[in-house]
């Protein structure tokens, strides 16, 4: 079953594509990062593959089959937009509650359990969090909707390098047990390398490279860092002479 | 909206069930929190105001509905003073400056100000926090948190305008009960009936609709200001005289009903229409007997014995209901396509 299957996606806002030509199919059961540039167009995917953004042309399916945005996609599919906004204003047991409200697969039991070990006390406002413990609320959320899959968002961009070891952990923790398929990215790769068993490298609006982390590395012969760096240059290089010629 | 014909697309589950509209109402009043607490000020506090002027005021006006003969000169007193005190030009004893002339203007600003506050950050806020990237991926569905976002507090304000609506006729009756007022004057009308409550819920519509294109808050109080003085004006002044024909009457206090008069006018002896211009040169021929009359009828009087005849277009008082329905109507409707309009631009826009 592929989490995420793109056909000739693309996308173009005020006459600029962000993305364009993306055909792409990721299969389940990966820790997938999504990496690229600044501007290369991940926010754009995942926006259209959560069903937040609209293509301008072409297709994208999610958890099987679901068309993005659709009532199926959505109960399937768990979201953490970039910087985890959440209802600042809100405490953490009322900012639980309303996720609660507004899903039918919820599992409180498992979402309070998180942020006792995390000692997230429930009376704070979610606005007077710390930034890591903001993002592990994000994820509890998500978690707790039990999904099928989890897009997350550049969710170590704001973090500290404690928080991000910590998040990380815990989204790998949750892949293991839930079998949960997970999104992630990232403009870093060295950030993922370690937890990542698919790679997606994306520049410039195109997908250059998209494969199992294991195959990858047997076919390149190279370091994953390595391999996503040549793609990322052929990227800026290619895009270039497409300019050049036109 | 769901289509029946089977789709080209093999879909992986089940549609599933939606999520309760009553999980939904939870969310929107936990969201709007700060929103019913404030609208619970602003129109308790002003209900405490009316609720204890109404009684002063009821009871003060009995008084003087109980003086009798009425033409007596004390009872003329009692009435004067009540009119001084209550209706207030500044100089009543009772409230320094204010009275029900002032409390009637302030009321005119009530429904812009609460539907603003009200609606504008319902969307706006969303977009400005980034907070329906959150809301929007739900298993909800962005559809139905939209409609519940914004349909619950229309109908909540909308009932809380009805009720203060209410409150405020019994405040204001005693200038309405002596025909001191016609209730179809602009000065009352939108305050009374259901105008005053449809006209909170456009102004709620509104902004709401406003937040959600400009995806910023106070450009969107700042825009529904400007267009909502602009609808309420040209509503009073050109739209409403014509929901349905005027009345032409003859004479210038047109009866003894209550009236809103539309316009005035003078025919000729011969049955001309006389303008500004004729009217100016037959006032400066007026002999000085009527100019100098302290008889403010005089100068009627003299140009019906002249063979000049006066006519008015006016708006009897038996027409409230019929325009107050008239006008709560076309403001639900432009409501309605206003909060259907900005479900719609929810359900379709991009992020």
């Amino acid at each position: 079953m592929d989490v995420i299957e793109t056909s000739a996606l693309g996308k173009r806002y005020r006459g600029k594509w962000a993305l364009k030509d993306c055909t792409l199919s990721i299969p389940g059961g990966h820790i997938v990062a999504l990496v690229g540039p600044n501007g290369a167009g991940k926010t754009t995917m995942l926006s259209m593959a959560v069903g937040l953004t609209r293509p301008t042309e072409g297709t994208v399916t999610v958890v099987g089959g679901a068309p993005a945005g659709s009532p199926q996609a959505l109960m399937r599919i768990a979201f953490v937009a970039q910087d985890a906004p959440l209802y600042r204003n809100l405490p953490v047991a009322d900012m639980l509650h309303l996720a609660r409200n507004l899903n039918r697969r919820w599992d409180q039991g498992r979402a309070l359990d998180r942020l006792e070990t995390l000692e997230i006390p429930l009376s704070q406002r979610v606005g007077d969090l710390s930034g890591g413990q903001k993002a592990q609320l994000a994820l509890t959320i998500a978690l707790a909707r039990r999904p099928g899959l989890l897009v997350l968002d550049e969710p170590l961009a704001s973090l500290d390098p404690v928080a991000r070891e910590d998040f990380l952990a815990a989204v790998v923790a949750a892949a293991e047990q839930d079998g949960v398929s997970v999104v992630l990215s990232s403009h870093v790769l060295a950030e993922l390398e370690r937890v990542a068993t698919y790679l997606v490298v994306l520049t410039r609006g195109q997908v250059r490279l998209a494969g199992t982390v294991r195959e990858l590395l047997a076919s390149h012969g190279a370091g994953l860092e390595e391999i996503a760096l040549r793609y990322l240059r052929a990227g800026v290089s290619s895009v270039s002479r497409t300019e050049g010629a036109a | 909206m769901i289509s029946s014909t089977p789709t080209a697309r093999p879909v992986a589950a089940p549609r599933p069930r939606p999520v309760a509209w009553t999980r939904l109402a939870w969310v929107t009043q936990r969201q709007r929190r700060g929103a019913i607490i404030g609208t619970s000020i602003v129109f308790g506090l002003f209900a405490v105001y009316l609720l204890v002027m109404a009684i002063i005021q009821n009871n003060a006006y009995a008084a003087v509905q109980a003086c009798h003969p009425a033409a007596a000169l004390k009872c003329q007193s009692l009435a004067n003073t009540f009119y001084r005190d209550y209706w207030g030009s500044g100089a009543g004893r009772v409230i320094q400056g204010g009275g029900a002339q002032t409390v009637s203007s302030l009321m005119f600003a009530l429904p812009v100000l609460l539907g603003a506050f009200v609606g504008a950050p319902l969307l706006a806020r969303e977009y400005e926090t980034g907070t329906f990237r959150f809301a929007w991926t739900q298993g909800a569905g962005r559809g139905r948190w939209a409609v519940s976002t914004l349909v619950l507090p229309a109908a909540a304000l909308t009932a809380a305008a009805g009720a203060f609506t209410a409150l405020f006729y019994w405040y204001f009756r005693p200038f309405l009960a002596d025909n001191q007022v016609s209730e179809m004057l602009p000065l009352a009308f939108a305050l009374l009936g259901v105008a005053f409550a449809a006209w909170t819920l456009f102004a709620f519509a509104l902004s709401a609709f406003f937040g959600t294109l400009f995806r910023r808050t106070l450009p969107a109080i700042a825009v529904t200001l400007v267009v909502y003085i602009a609808l309420a004006i040209g509503t009073a002044t050109a739209i409403r005289p014509h929901y349905m024909t005027p009345v032409t009457v003859s004479g210038w206090n047109g009866g003894v009903a209550p009236v809103w008069v539309i316009s005035s006018y003078a025919k000729s002896p011969t049955g001309q229409i006389l303008g500004q211009g004729d009217m100016n040169s037959i006032v400066s021929h007026l002999p000085a007997s009527v100019q100098n009359s302290q008889n403010p009828n005089a100068f009627n009087d003299w140009l019906t014995q002249h063979g000049y005849t006066l006519w008015q277009t006016v708006q009897p008082d038996s027409r409230f209901w019929p325009f107050q329905l008239i006008e709560g109507g076309w403001l639900l409707a432009v409501s309605a396509v206003l909060i259907g309009a900005t479900v719609w631009m929810v359900r379709r826009r991009g992020a």
